[in-house]
């Protein structure tokens, strides 16, 4: 048992020890831990761009007002290596957005995770703390 | 090679020996000039830390079982709880950054330093002053500009490029070109090819520095060596900078592993020189293309963030 205890809490330290490294930036400055945002719109542009890919989504808010965010996800070929395809996110869809806005308050969020209307998943990768197997640091 | 193997004991090392016999009977494939076939795509992608565990003292390799539970616990997503962070639910075990998605090149050690200490030696007093009045310096003026940002961030070189070459944490590929006078290493991350003269020429004058120094190559039997010197003092190797004198040692010990080995060595730094062994595994590839400047919109974003949050 003790054996068993020991090579379980070598492994744990291992795991953490060998998590993925930091991405490209600091997520701290850029995004607020504090402010983890919901938002479902309809895909305007997906930019497979490097270090990170930006997927650009209209959001209808109560009062019918459209608002244009810009979502952070991981570099193309982090995404290409999660499951995404170029026709995963494609102008027209709509998704189901999670994650963090930007810390200068503008209409960007980094994000976790996108839910497609048939409910599927996909992870965006990205620079946010869970993404990379991480809590959330300020 | 028998002397390291009876110095060391037990049926673990048995069995190391036994492999390590099989990888010296083993014959590389050779290029139309006769040196090992290096050439591919690899990964380095691993669970293996840079520095051991402290609480695994001198112990250099682990068990068959303990070796076994690790790759077993490695092969299976983390539960959601041990992530953190998470305040809604997602399927981890469908889509992640689970190694379980990547291969990953095990090996049987608990450090990827070698030899009882595992560990990186101490800074010598002058590194740790050094270290101490850069930081000093560089405190409240983080986010001055894009010129106080790591040159990670500036889409320069990335941290784990080096020579030594570390696994990077994600898009962890490596691709090896040979011909008769050079030997190219294309990193994924960031973007950079190391060209590797192996015509015997010296090492460029010091004035000549480059981001990932100045490599020359020579074969040592089946084992390609490359030395490297000439690094700037903004390139920053766990606090060696100008200074730091590399040299690896790329041993194909099977068809689908390379041994890579390196020793660190900066007098200003280290107390002592230190090495490490990694294995780089196979990889089908393709590697992609990872044009970092691109589109770099999160050095603006990071900047902007600092001037909304700094006191008005």
């Amino acid at each position: 048992m003790r054996r068993t205890l020991s090579i379980g809490i070598a492994v744990l330290g291992l795991l953490l020890a060998a998590l993925p490294a930091p991405a490209h930036h600091a997520f701290g400055s850029e995004f607020n831990v504090d402010k983890p945002i919901a938002l479902r719109g309809t895909v305007t542009m997906m930019e497979w761009v490097n270090p990170h890919s930006w997927i650009h989504i209209d959001v209808k808010g109560a009062d019918g007002t459209v608002v244009n965010w810009m979502i952070e996800g991981g570099s193309p070929n982090s995404l290409l290596r999660l499951g995404f395809t170029k026709n995963a996110v494609l102008p027209g869809m709509e998704i189901v957005v999670d994650g963090y806005q930007a810390k200068d308050a503008t209409n960007k969020a980094v994000g976790k995770a996108l839910t497609f209307a048939d409910g599927r998943q996909l992870f965006l990768g990205g620079s946010e703390p869970a993404g990379r197997g991480e809590s959330p640091k300020k | 090679m028998s002397n390291r193997c009876l110095a060391s004991l037990g049926f673990l090392v048995a069995m190391a020996c036994a492999s390590l016999a099989l990888a010296q009977t083993w014959t590389p494939p050779r290029t139309p000039d006769g040196h090992p076939d290096l050439q591919g795509v690899w990964t380095n992608a691993t669970i293996t830390p840079v520095e051991r565990p402290r609480e695994l003292g001198a112990k250099e390799f682990y068990t068959e079982e303990e070796a076994a539970e690790i790759r077993k616990q490695a092969l299976v997503p983390l539960p959601t709880a041990a992530r953190g962070g998470t305040e809604a639910h997602y399927e981890f075990t469908q889509f992640g950054l689970d190694r379980t998605q990547f291969q990953v090149a095990f090996s049987w050690r608990t450090s990827m330093i070698v030899g009882p200490e595992g560990r990186v030696p101490p800074l010598t007093p002058e590194a740790q002053k050094r270290i101490a009045d850069r930081a000093a310096n560089a405190k409240g003026h983080e986010f001055d500009g894009p010129e106080s940002r790591g040159i990670q961030e500036r889409c320069l070189v990335w941290g784990s490029e080096g020579p030594p070459m570390l696994p990077p944490g994600y898009n962890s590929y490596l691709q090896f070109v040979q011909t008769p006078g050079y030997v190219a290493i294309v990193q994924e991350m960031i973007h950079d090819a190391r060209i590797i003269p192996m015509d015997g020429r010296p090492h460029a004058p010091q004035n000549i520095r480059g981001w990932l120094g100045d490599s020359r190559g020579r074969w040592e039997g089946d084992t390609l060596v490359v030395d490297t010197t000439n690094f700037t003092e903004k390139t920053n190797f766990r606090g060696s900078r100008e200074h730091l004198h590399v040299v690896e040692r790329f041993t194909r010990v099977d068809d689908n592993t390379i041994r890579y080995e390196f020793t660190v060595d900066d007098p200003t730094t280290w107390t002592k020189p230190w090495s490490a062994e990694l294995p780089l595994a196979k990889d089908k590839g393709p590697i992609f293309e990872y044009a970092c400047h691109e589109a770099n919109y999160g050095m603006a974003n990071n900047l902007k963030g600092a001037r909304a949050t700094e006191p008005k």
